[in-house]
């Protein structure tokens, strides 16, 4: 156990060394593995602020039906009465069009503008309130079916806006999945050629070190270490960049976020964020290191 | 100790090295094996490391067949020997002292012992004083000699050399063999290759001649 403690704390010396042998281009490197950590990270921090708020979101699916000026009454009672005996939804008001003449005249208080009208400009109207259980779907499928009623101008679905944020917000997952996928390959590119190019360079040493005795294991221990720190070290980076970056930001989002009245700033990447991103540049690092010292450490014997 | 039993080693290409020999070295013994470049010499000493594998035939090391170890395993085996190479296969990255003590850091030998060991090894070989010189300032009998302490640095019980005074004048050449011989005296065995038989012929041992892969006298 001390004997293996040992062979592993000389492996770790000899990666520092080899870290510090070649400071600038190991940087580089670092840095690559760095931005191509930080890209999917603050992706998924901007989807997740977002998602955030959206969630606080009064997302009361309601349906407002507009019936045609010249519909006749009882079609428009019919139809309210139909809406009543839906199972989906949990309330139906029929807003008649003197109500709401009323309802405007208080809430606007345009008197004036209105007396000036010869009649009621406005169409009687269908208020549906949907259960919050009520898939999206289903919904634009009824509006869909009482827009086309002859008897209706319009039906809105007014939680629409907050139906496309969602849908915007799950584009940006998938496209933060496909991201993942692609630097995840890139990674384990990148380290895989990083270590080849070791190997490549310490051709001599692993020829000798083989001829007089040293293990297989010995020979990958300070690339496997090297791949580690890369994986560690520019998991690290990916989190600082993400964090400057969103400290950065944060300023001008809180002013545009105020402008439609709304306090909303991006979220720092916390202890979990950095611990998953460090932890699969980890993996993938390390994974690059075993494909490149299968493939090249074979050939010495 | 090391037993060749019917080895033929033919290269990819066809050529055969080393043609159905069959001997033996004793433990403790001082051989040389003699013959033109290309009679087989190199190959033979690679085979008893099992740096190549015997196409026919085997090679037994205390009784193991070398070419049978599994890839785990040989490392282990090759810790037995001290490995003298034609090309010296010094690294030029690091100082004379870190080249001596490469062998001690494949086996995680380390600390005051190492560097003790390290040091008498250069000592031994007539280096002391130049541990911290990089080995491209050597001149050729020095490099040859830091070979000689990177492969007895880790005290091993069979010394392989192939070529040892190739390179070198009469003069080094002597000194080199007298430091092999202070090495027979203590017990190591030694297998030396060289093409220069008047060299050998003063220390009066066994000498093995090889011409086209095959014994001759």
């Amino acid at each position: 156990m001390k004997h293996w403690l040992r062979l592993h704390g000389l492996a770790i010396a000899r990666t520092i060394k080899a870290l510090l042998r070649h400071p600038f281009s190991n940087g580089m490197n670092l840095l690559v593995i760095g931005i191509a950590g930080a890209f999917p990270l603050a992706l998924y921090m901007v989807i997740s602020s977002v998602a955030g708020v959206a969630q606080k979101l009064p997302v009361e699916p309601q349906i407002s039906v507009f019936l045609k000026t010249d519909a006749p009454a009882e079609a428009g009672q019919s139809l309210y009465k139909q809406l009543q005996g839906h199972t989906e939804l949990q309330q139906v008001r029929f807003v008649p069009r003197d109500q709401a003449l009323k309802d405007m005249q208080s809430a606007v208080g345009v008197d004036d503008l209105l007396a000036g009208l010869d009649n009621n400009p406005l169409p009687d109207a269908i208020v549906l309130k949907a259960k919050l259980s009520t898939p999206a779907l289903q919904l634009e499928r009824l509006q869909k079916e009482l827009a086309a009623n002859p008897i209706v101008d319009s039906a809105q679905l007014d939680s629409a806006w907050a139906q496309r944020l969602q849908h915007l917000l799950s584009l940006g997952q998938t496209l933060l999945q496909a991201v993942v996928v692609l630097l995840a390959v890139a990674l384990v590119l990148l380290t895989g050629n990083a270590i080849r190019m070791q190997i490549l360079t310490r051709h001599d040493e692993i020829e000798v070190a083989k001829l007089i005795g040293a293990t297989d294991a010995f020979i990958r221990r300070p690339f496997f270490y090297f791949a580690l720190s890369q994986g560690l070290l520019g998991g690290l980076i990916a989190c600082g960049i993400v964090a400057g970056g969103i400290y950065w930001l944060n300023p001008a989002v809180a002013d545009l976020a105020h402008a439609y009245g709304q306090q909303f700033t991006l979220q720092l990447p916390g202890p979990l964020e950095a611990g998953v991103v460090c932890g699969v540049t980890l993996l993938l690092c390390s994974s690059g290191a075993w494909l490149a010292v299968r493939k090249h450490l074979r050939k010495f014997h | 100790m090391i037993q060749f039993q019917q080895v033929t080693k033919r290269y990819p290409g066809g050529f055969e090295a080393v043609k159905n020999l069959s001997f033996e070295i004793q433990s403790g013994e001082l051989l040389f094996l003699a013959g033109h470049s290309g009679a087989g010499k190199s190959t033979l000493l690679k085979l008893i490391a099992g740096i190549e594998k015997p196409t026919a035939g085997a090679v037994l090391v205390n009784g193991q067949n070398v070419a049978r170890l599994s890839r785990t395993s040989l490392p282990y085996v090759r810790r037995h020997f001290g490995l003298i190479f034609q090309d010296h296969k010094i690294l030029f990255d690091r100082n004379v002292y870190e080249n001596v003590k490469l062998p001690l850091d494949i086996t995680g030998f380390n600390g005051m012992e190492a560097k003790r060991r390290v040091l008498a090894a250069l000592d031994k070989v007539g280096l002391s004083g130049k541990e911290k010189l990089n080995p491209i300032s050597l001149s050729g009998g020095e490099q040859q000699r830091l070979c000689i302490a990177r492969a007895v640095v880790h005290r091993p019980a069979i010394l392989l050399a192939d070529e040892p005074t190739a390179n070198l004048d009469r003069d080094n050449a002597h000194d080199i063999l007298e430091l092999f011989k202070s090495f027979h005296q203590v017990g190591v065995t030694l297998v030396i290759s060289a093409h220069d038989e008047t060299l050998m012929a003063d220390y009066g041992r066994r000498i093995l001649r090889l011409k086209n892969g095959q014994f001759t006298a």
